[in-house]
């Protein structure tokens, strides 16, 4: 993975962080999370385009909404902690599983990390950076089809080349322990 | 003169961008539907759907002009049926929104009593109603405007505070261009659409509500389950194949056709009097009074044949035309029998795109003004091979629960009870793609991609030294690049001299939460790692009116001098 090519999951990047960095190789300085933080809005100029409302109604007394907004910065960083600094290099890391994760544990894990990093999630405000959410979507996309997670499996090995990192392939039984810590909001095993 | 009933209070086309701190708001859900229309809202602990002043829930969708002050269905205490008659009633809107005058759904409105002409050349239909004899243009957008100030009067008196977000349901069907014609509508009305959801996804999060509720009560019920909804209202068919877990809602495919109650509708009116369509042709008014008269009489027959086998029509359409006829179930079913033909097949087509098997639906939901049609539960039911219906739901409310539920969870509304811990993953109805490989439409972002969604192909020249390239982007399930939809187009300039199919052109396309499309097109040089020329980034759709004139125009101008090849060596 040393000659990174053009491609605009990068050059998205690159635009967001050129004020910081002037290194081509961003990709490997950027975890998900500061990449979250650094983001700009792209359109500054329309986020001002005032929307007033203009129907002549009889002035209402406002009644205060009682509604709650979640503590944003406080649930990020809790995430924060949880994940590790630098990018993911395979695509079980970015679902945070191991190499030899059953269907299910794929599936579920995909289900659990939607539901914190999808930009509608109730966990994760307008703060959020969507590219995560499609990093995890293409991760799943590929371990969910057996035939590409194949492909996939053979092109890590290969980029390895084909030793060293085995011990990850045939890790013990235990892959499960993994998920189970951090399901938070699933109640059941199945699906 | 008297003030007019609606103020455009924002020309930007642009209502996408969402402000990350109006989030304090919880955002109303409307289904505003062919024909009847109603509104709901997270309270808090559940979805309440608001009424009007007559106490009702679920409203007709419709606009009178009655000299300056138009009113729509949403406090109007006349009868529909009486208003209908006179041609100064404007409805239908959703049939008629975003089309140009070469479609076919246009040409069908023809047939209702009020004014739709067109001049076949792919420009905006003229509508118009009538007015102290007199037609008075107006257009989808306006009407639907109208009717959308009406409704947010209606609900800022019962919450006592103004409303800004909204949540609506819109067909699966919609292409990108008719989409943000319902933004401007919400616009003129005042309204920041937070989220357009296809009907049959609103029906997924309230049903992904449900089955977290149920397994909640009862441990041990958590497993993935595989829904198929059903939804077939006045103007649209759609269907939905989702996979709920947990509250998270993954729909897996769409399917969607203009087709519904007002093609029932108006084949009946066809069959009871066939020459119908050179009756009212020229819409005077004693024959708007007529088409009228015939169009309540039949709809009333189909609303009787929902629970009885037969029905007698009998309408008087004046001048001595009288209908006598006895109607049954069969014949309705036989003068329709296409369109319960396409039902099955968009049935058949979503399972088969989601990659789903009949066997492995947990719930079959059938929704819609069209789900009391027993022909219509039947299909279903059928082509999902006798699977019982899902019950627990009404069908007439159930998309604008769904789209009151969304708004809330896109709100950052949070649940003390774990009610909203919803999410809904959405995904493109209509693939996304560009004019390549001679005329072929060559998708970007596939069909049913889940979003938010960003891929990226990369294409090359086809002529040697060719410095420019000119990018063409499609919506549609076309094979042909004009079968689809025109979004908009711009044109790469300055790629290095070079042979062809040497330059890299790489074009990428990005569609966030909020279903924002931009387009990226840069071009690298094989052997280098930057881009050649700045990067082009283009929000579309960014054509207007008239799509079916731009593409052609471009084509003539252009020709093939400016085409490009996919590049099959990279991924």
């Amino acid at each position: 993975m040393t000659d990174i090519p053009f491609s605009f999951s990068t050059f998205d990047r690159r635009i967001k962080l050129s004020q910081f960095s002037s290194s081509h190789c961003i990709q490997s300085q950027i975890s998900p999370l500061t990449s979250t933080t650094l983001s700009f809005p792209l359109y500054p100029s329309l986020q001002n385009i005032p929307m007033s409302l203009t129907l002549n109604l009889t002035p209402l007394t406002a009644v205060t909404t009682t509604l709650r907004s979640p503590p944003r910065v406080a649930m990020i960083r809790a995430f924060t902690a949880t994940i590790d600094s630098r990018r993911p290099a395979s695509l079980y890391e970015v679902l945070r599983i191991k190499q030899n994760a059953s269907a299910v544990e794929i599936k579920s894990a995909y289900r659990n990390l939607a539901k914190v990093y999808h930009p509608d999630s109730a966990l994760r405000r307008s703060e959020s950076d969507q590219r995560d959410f499609i990093e995890i979507h293409d991760a799943y996309e590929t371990l969910s089809d057996p035939s590409a997670r194949a492909v996939y499996d053979l092109s890590l090995m290969s980029a390895r080349g084909g030793g060293g990192s085995f011990s990850s392939l045939v890790a013990p039984n235990s892959s499960s322990g993994l998920y189970h810590q951090t399901r938070k909001w699933e109640t059941d095993q199945c699906w | 003169m008297a003030e007019p009933a609606y103020i455009v209070t924002s020309d930007s086309e642009t209502t996408g961008e969402e402000k990350p701190s109006t989030f304090s708001e919880i955002a109303i859900g409307i289904d505003i539907g062919t024909s009847q229309c109603s509104v709901a809202m997270w309270s808090g602990s559940r979805v309440e759907l608001l009424k009007n002043t007559g106490n009702q829930k679920i409203m007709k969708s419709y606009v009178t002009f009655k000299g300056n002050t138009p009113s729509g269905g949403v406090c109007s205490q006349l009868s529909h049926e009486d208003e209908m008659l006179s041609g100064a009633t404007i409805f239908n809107m959703k049939r008629l929104i975003g089309r140009v005058d070469t479609d076919p759904v246009v040409h069908a409105s023809k047939n209702l009593p009020f004014l739709v002409q067109t001049l076949d050349i792919g420009v905006r239909p003229f509508i118009a109603a009538l007015v102290n004899n007199m037609w008075r243009s107006t257009t989808p957008e306006e009407v639907l405007a109208i009717f959308l100030v009406e409704l947010r009067a209606m609900i800022e008196a019962q919450l006592k505070r103004r409303i800004r977000n909204v949540v609506l349901t819109v067909p699966v069907s919609f292409s990108r261009f008719q989409l943000t014609r319902i933004e401007r509508a919400c616009a003129m009305a005042g309204l920041h659409v937070l989220r357009l959801m296809p009907e049959p996804t609103a029906v997924a999060l309230l049903y992904a509500q449900q089955q977290q509720q149920n397994a909640h009560e009862n441990m041990g019920s958590g497993c993935e389950k595989i829904a198929l909804i059903f939804n077939m209202g006045a103007g649209y068919c759609d269907v939905a194949v989702t996979a709920t877990a947990g509250g998270v809602s993954q729909i897996k495919a769409l399917a969607g056709s203009t087709i519904g109650g007002e093609d029932l509708l108006q084949n009946m009116m066809r069959h009871l009097l066939p020459e119908s369509g050179n009756l009212f042709q020229n819409h005077r008014v004693k024959e708007i009074k007529r088409m009228g008269l015939l169009r309540v009489a039949t709809q009333d027959a189909i609303h009787q044949l929902s629970s009885q086998t037969s029905v007698q029509v009998d309408v008087d359409l004046g001048d001595g035309l009288k209908i006598w006829k006895t109607v049954d179930r069969e014949e309705f079913e036989e003068v329709n029998r296409k369109v319960f033909e396409k039902c099955e097949s968009l049935i058949i087509q979503c399972l088969k795109d989601a990659k789903v098997e009949v066997e492995d639906v947990n719930d079959v939901i059938v929704v819609g003004g069209c789900s009391y049609i027993p022909r219509v539960k039947n299909l279903v039911a059928n082509t999902c091979k006798g699977k019982e219906l899902y019950k627990g739901m009404n069908p007439l409310e159930a998309p604008v629960c769904g789209a009151a539920l969304e708004g809330a969870v896109a709100s950052g509304i949070n649940d003390p009870l774990g009610n909203l811990d919803l999410l809904t993953i959405q995904a493109t109805p209509l693939a996304i793609g560009i004019r390549a490989d001679g005329n072929k439409f060559v998708p970007v972002i596939p069909k049913d991609t889940a979003m938010p969604a960003r891929k990226e192909l990369v294409f090359t020249t086809i002529h040697d030294n060719q410095t420019e390239a000119l990018i063409i982007v499609y919506e549609g399930e076309g094979e042909k690049a004009e079968e689809n939809h025109l979004l908009g187009y711009f044109k790469i300039m300055g790629i290095p001299a070079a042979p062809k199919g040497m330059p890299e052109i790489n074009v990428c396309m990005d569609i966030d939460a909020a279903n924002v499309l931009r387009v990226l097109a840069g071009v690298v040089m094989p052997g280098s790692r930057k881009p050649a020329i700045p990067v082009m980034e283009v929000r579309m759709p960014s054509v207007d009116d008239g799509h079916g004139w731009c593409a052609e125009a471009l084509n003539r101008s252009y020709g093939a001098s400016l085409d490009l090849v996919t590049l099959q060596n990279k991924a």
